[in-house]
């Protein structure tokens, strides 16, 4: 057992350092910009706000003059205090709640794709792989194909405008409805799910081919070892076979696979939020970038950074008891 | 088509290609997109120029109708294909040439310089694509320049990682072993005797990559960070977006070039699908095998391994 | 007889069923397996129902509420503080929860009393006197007095970062004389300053002079003198104010709540405002009338009129050939301005008055500096001629060369968000190359081209330029010294960095001033000097944007009834809406 453990802490360690990289670029590559966030609010009113504002905004914003590595410092202190800064577009919110309650839905949304999207294209994957040359694996991983090579964000407006403009079948944007509280009751929970149907559906329905493609292929690779044939000759039933022999060793580099999609969801849905108006992280990341927000770039990177780290050594954990072999 | 022992890799791999329904399709449909971006523009409308009455449907002067300005989306259409292929295709290419570089040095001489690299493959691996694309992309000079050196950077380390595995197990091989011992320079030995064999890999790194490039592309321009003022299928799609496309139910304006970036990223993903069935040795025992077996008796899943002629 | 014999079918049923339940379940399990897709298909769809049927589609209960889209913004902040620059501060703190001394209606051109009552210089225009409007309460019931407008203009002072108007630069000091008269003494004679002061927001004193940092707090529970300033209700997407019980003017406003939903996008905006979700909104629109009038003829209107400034195409000036007048008159004869009104802003406007001066500012014109600006037109007969004059030949590809043998090649920066400035770029270059220029246009930032525009390191561009109640501030953007600094170094404006003595003493001459016929003829002689010397280039008038829906409010502002300003986008004449509009 000291050999995981072993293993595991080499793997904290390689991303404790991969979190230092990454939150480092961060710091750097915004200050590098040309520009001022107070320049930034100014062009926005397209000269309504008279030139006097400029100094009046430089104040406000309290934009710093000290040192780079002085800065730095200073940054990655507050970092670690978990003190993310006051956010310059939202002014004076700090950068903390603005992110939080968005996370929060774009977890949902990201989510629940993901988890589904995982689910049925796994499923299919191994449907797939056992009945090969049959009409399903002649047409479904053309089709899937198909649609996963539309650009996202125009397959998201093409539903968005026929079944949520055009006939009205579902909302065409918000998590939930203005006229909910939100609360952890069924009404709400239901309308968050009616919100989130479409862009979940296109989200779905992108991935999904990706996933059962690559089911398939390991399927593939699975079943030409030695003891599938040796229970086959044995006399277990096919369906057996599939699940518990083939389709639970074949899914072990999916999951590796879904353990990094699980920490790319925070930054996956750019688009679907924008198109959908789902007020999650990707929109806020959008707008942050356009106002030249720094504090609110860096802790959303930051977030997305840390769960993409999170969810990795999560994944490695559950490799760990799922796949005996890596205990060695 | 059968194919003899002595044929060069090449000749084996587009037979192979030719042979196979799937690459077919995919590589035909490429080739013509891409023929229709060299060639095209020379004899469509200028899409810059403002013709026509703005947000007219299909007709007989404009095929695929007029945008909000009054441009022939036609024409946009077809000239969108050049910028967007050259730099899906260039940005496929550098992925594919840092990957091998990065990742084949890796995998061949392992230890610290393994440790290294693969540290630095995995950095890379683990940092969020989309928004790192979209904070450089709004920093950096719009323009074409800027989006290669974007995608490769968000996108090279996937392949490096596949590369350096499959550069791995191909190093514990005795033919490798055979080769040093005989004195061959390490260099000679990734270039000459192992590169060669991962061809099949390489291509479809570079079909990936490619798809890779062009989604992300078009993603990019669509929310206005690439040069908007150029005629790409992304920038298209931010125009259309822009003057309110489905809203003002000019469908024309945006359906056209959605559907071209559909069918090329699909035509990539078949031609990969191809590659596939024609290198995986378990696959191409199958075709052999469905030939002389009635269908249903390969419901039973199992994918029997045939001796190839490698 | 009949009962024994169904007893009878019944038990041999029974029987039945005893004896072969096995073979039975067999087949259940098969029918069950057989048509298992159609199954699971028919629990989806109902999953589905079930899904929307819950969804609550409750009814709005209380007074109608008119339903505004001002801002784009993915989620509310709450933040009611009028004080910090705006944008960060939800709409209509500045002019609906708070209110000015006077409010400037620039489609009539006057100011009208708001918080005050009338104005007095003295002393040689080094004193102003403001008397303040009696009877008005604040929101809280507690009385609104000269004090509250004196501390307002003092915490600025306090506080720099506050003073987004620089008044304290002009500015001695501010004090109350009695409860209903607020005394400035100002530094240096500076008349415009009277714009910068009647537009402040005013807040009430006993509240924030307790505040320990105004300029971080987000009031989230506002007091204020405006139509509006009971929050109802506040979520992330979508927040209600309600009327101030206490407002001072009776029986106003006739609407009680307002309503904000989150629209992030202008698309999304415009969604809405199809489906008649929104009843007032200051969207860009394009092609408005098949978009949105369309769908409701009788209700869905719009209003676009030209009070905004004009927009002008610059050419930075300390570049050759752009140093000399006949080059920038003769690029003005190039420009083909009906095109890019057509292309680029869906014919919502006209082309610019060769005085610059837009519709709200039409009193000014006058007829001699509209005829000596005939280079405001399109004539690209004439534009060559110029500058064949002028002695910039052409060469082998048709395109000019500079004195020193350098094509001429020039770019034309945009900001990259702004599509319709790009699509005006976009026919200007197809204009210049007629006339032998070459111009690329090269989109950016905002960043970027604002640093870049700033410090003069660009060739051509296009942008705003100042506004004011009258044409002064225009002209000392495009003419005067006041905001000019050498190339690389970051103007506020003045960008094409041009100016002329001449108008700087003029300027001077006009901030001294307060007599009616001395600003006009001040104007007049700016006039001139701007057709003579076309330091940048007229394109169109700015309109202001504004969409109405008259199916549950009415008697907003529109052609035929122009007592304000539509749109919501120019703070404070928003309240001239608020308080006029009408539940049907």
């Amino acid at each position: 057992m000291t050999n995981s453990i072993k293993y595991l802490l080499r793997r904290l360690g390689f991303y404790t350092i991969a979190a230092w990289a990454a939150l480092t670029l961060n710091f750097f590559i915004p200050r590098l910009m040309p520009g001022d966030p107070a320049s930034i609010i100014f062009a926005r009113f397209r000269g309504k706000l008279k030139p006097e504002a400029m100094d009046a905004l430089r104040e406000v914003f309290g934009l710093t003059d000290g040192p780079l590595i002085e800065q730095y410092l200073t940054y990655l202190k507050h970092l670690l205090q978990g003190e993310l800064g006051i956010s310059i577009a939202y002014f004076p919110q700090p950068v903390g709640s603005i992110i939080s309650t968005a996370l929060l839905w774009t977890i949902f949304l990201a989510g629940l794709s993901l988890v589904i999207s995982f689910a049925i294209g796994t499923l299919l994957g191994t449907i797939i792989a056992w009945k090969r040359g049959g009409k399903l694996d002649s047409f479904l991983p053309p089709a899937l194909a198909f649609f996963g090579a539309f650009p996202y964000f125009w397959l998201a407006m093409v539903f968005l405008f026929v079944f949520g403009f055009g006939l009205g079948w579902f909302p065409i944007r918000h998590a939930y409805g203005d006229m909910v509280t939100p609360g952890f009751n069924l009404a709400f929970i239901m309308d968050a799910l009616y919100h989130a149907f479409l862009p979940a559906l296109t989200m779905i329905l992108v991935s999904i081919g990706g996933w059962m493609l690559s089911m398939r292929n390991t399927m593939i690779t699975t079943l030409g070892a030695d003891y599938i044939s040796f229970a086959y000759a044995k006399g277990l039933s096919s369906r057996k076979i599939m699940v518990k022999y083939a389709a639970r060793n074949a899914i072990l580099p999916n999951f590796t696979g879904f353990g990094m999609a699980l920490g790319f969801i925070l930054s996956g849905a750019l688009l679907t939020e924008i198109i959908f108006s789902y007020p999650g992280q990707g929109y806020l990341l959008l707008e942050a970038v356009r106002a030249q927000d720094f504090p609110l770039m860096q802790g959303l990177f930051m977030t997305i950074t840390l769960a993409v780290l999170g969810a990795n050594w999560l994944v490695d954990i559950a490799i760990l008891f799922l796949d005996p072999r890596t205990r060695r | 088509m059968a194919t003899r022992f002595n044929d060069s890799v090449l000749v084996r791999w587009v037979k192979g290609i030719l042979g196979n329904r799937k690459a077919l399709t995919g590589s035909l449909l490429v080739i013509l997109f891409v023929a229709i971006a060299l060639i095209g523009p020379y004899f469509t409308y200028d899409p810059t120029a403002f013709l026509g009455t703005p947000i007219s449907p299909p007709s007989f002067d404009h095929w695929f109708g007029t945008t909000g300005q009054g441009q022939d989306v036609l024409a946009q259409t077809i000239s969108g294909a050049r910028q967007t292929l050259l730099i899906g295709f260039c940005t496929g290419f550098f992925v594919i040439l840092i990957g091998a570089l990065i990742g084949g040095i890796s995998g061949y001489y392992g230890g610290r310089v393994d440790d290294i690299l693969s540290m630095l493959i995995n950095v890379f691996l683990v940092m969020p694509g989309l928004p790192l694309m979209v904070i450089l992309a709004s920093w950096l000079p719009p323009g074409p320049l800027t989006l290669i050196g974007v995608l490769v950077l968000t996108g090279w380390a996937w392949n490096a990682r596949v590369i350096r595995s499959q550069m791995m197990s191909y190093r514990g091989r005795d033919f490798v072993s055979a080769a040093i011992v005989s004195g061959e320079r390490n260099i000679r030995i990734i270039l000459i005797e192992i590169m060669p064999r991962m061809l099949s890999l390489l291509a479809s790194s570079f079909i990936g990559a490619s798809i890779y490039a062009i989604g992300a592309q078009v993603g990019l321009e669509f929310l206005g960070l690439g040069d908007v003022s150029a005629i790409t299928w992304g920038t298209n799609l931010y125009w259309a977006s822009n003057d309110l496309a489905l809203l003002t139910g000019s469908w024309w304006t945006f359906v056209p070039t959605g559907l071209s970036i559909a069918l090329v990223s699909f035509g990539l993903t078949l031609v990969n699908f191809g590659i596939d069935e024609v290198t995986n040795p378990r696959l191409i025992s199958e075709r052999k095998w469905r030939k002389h077996l009635p269908k249903s008796r390969l419901n039973n899943g199992i994918t029997p391994v045939v001796r190839n002629n490698d | 007889m009949i009962m024994l014999y169904q007893l009878k079918w019944k038990l041999s049923i029974f029987v039945y069923i005893r004896n072969n339940y096995q073979t039975l379940i067999n087949m259940l399990f098969k029918i069950i397996r057989f048509i298992r897709y159609p199954i699971y298909m028919f629990l989806l769809c109902g999953l589905i129902v079930v899904i929307t049927s819950c969804s609550s589609k409750s009814k709005e209960s209380g007074p109608p509420a008119l339903t505004i889209s001002q801002e784009q913004v993915s989620s509310w902040v709450r933040n009611f503080n009028p004080l910090i620059p705006g944008g960060t501060s939800r709409w209509p703190t500045v002019a609906g929860i708070y209110e000015p001394l006077f409010i400037f209606n620039s489609i009539k051109g006057e100011y009208i009393p708001w918080l005050a009552t009338g104005y007095e210089w003295r002393d040689g225009n080094f004193v102003l006197d403001i008397n303040i409007r009696e009877n008005v309460l604040w929101s809280d019931g507690t009385p609104f007095s000269a004090q509250d407008v004196a501390f307002t203009f003092q915490i600025k002072k306090e506080y720099s970062g506050l003073d987004t108007r620089g008044i304290w630069k002009y500015i001695k000091s501010v004090e109350e004389l009695n409860d209903h008269i607020v005394r400035f003494i100002f530094s240096r004679i500076y008349v415009p300053g009277l714009d910068a002061i009647s537009g402040q927001p005013i807040i009430p004193k006993t509240i924030w002079e307790n505040i320990e940092d105004p300029v971080k707090f987000t009031n989230p529970h506002p007091v204020g003198t405006g139509p509006f300033t009971e929050i109802i209700r506040f979520d992330h997407q979508v927040w209600e104010l309600g009327a101030n019980p206490f407002y001072w003017q009776k029986d106003k406003p006739a609407v009680k709540r307002l309503k904000f939903p989150a629209f992030p996008t202008n698309e999304q905006a415009t969604i809405a405002l199809i489906n008649g979700e929104i009843d007032w909104g200051g969207n860009f629109i394009p092609a408005i009338d098949r978009v949105y009038v369309s769908k409701d003829p009788e209700h869905h209107h719009y209003w676009f009129p030209r009070t905004g400034g004009t927009i002008f195409f610059y050419t930075n000036t300390e570049k050759a050939p752009f140093n000399e007048v006949n080059v920038r008159k003769a690029v003005s004869l190039a420009i083909n301005r009906d095109l890019i009104i057509k292309v680029a802003m869906y014919d919502y406007t006209i082309p610019a008055h060769p005085t610059a001066l837009a519709d709200g500012l039409a009193s000014w014109r006058t007829k001699l500096a509209t005829e000596k600006g005939d280079w405001v037109a399109h004539d690209i007969e004439r534009a060559n001629r110029i500058l064949d004059e002028a002695g910039y030949s052409r060469d082998e590809d048709g395109f000019r060369r500079l004195a020193d043998g350098n094509a001429m090649s020039f770019e034309i920066s945009i900001v990259s968000g702004w599509s319709d400035w790009i699509r005006a770029a976009q026919v200007i270059s197809k204009n210049l190359e007629t006339v032998g220029i070459k111009a690329r246009v090269k989109t950016n930032d905002f960043a970027a081209w604002f640093s870049r525009v700033q410090k003069g390191e660009f060739d051509m561009t296009i942008a705003w330029t100042e506004k004011g109640p009258t044409p002064v501030p225009l002209y000392r953007g495009l003419l005067s010294s006041e905001y000019l600094k050498p190339v690389g170094e970051i103007a506020e404006a003045n960008w094409h960095r041009f100016s002329i003595p001449e108008a700087d003493s003029l300027c001077r001459a006009f901030e001294r001033t307060s007599n009616e016929s001395k600003i006009r003829s001040i104007v007049t002689r700016l006039e001139e000097l701007f057709v003579e010397y076309a330091p940048a280039i007229p394109l169109f008038a700015e309109p202001s944007w504004g969409q109405y829906n008259s199916k549950r409010f009415t008697n907003f502002p529109n052609e035929n009834n122009p007592y304000g300003q539509l749109s919501p986008n120019y703070p404070p004449e928003n309240l001239l809406v608020m308080v006029n509009v009408i539940p049907r």
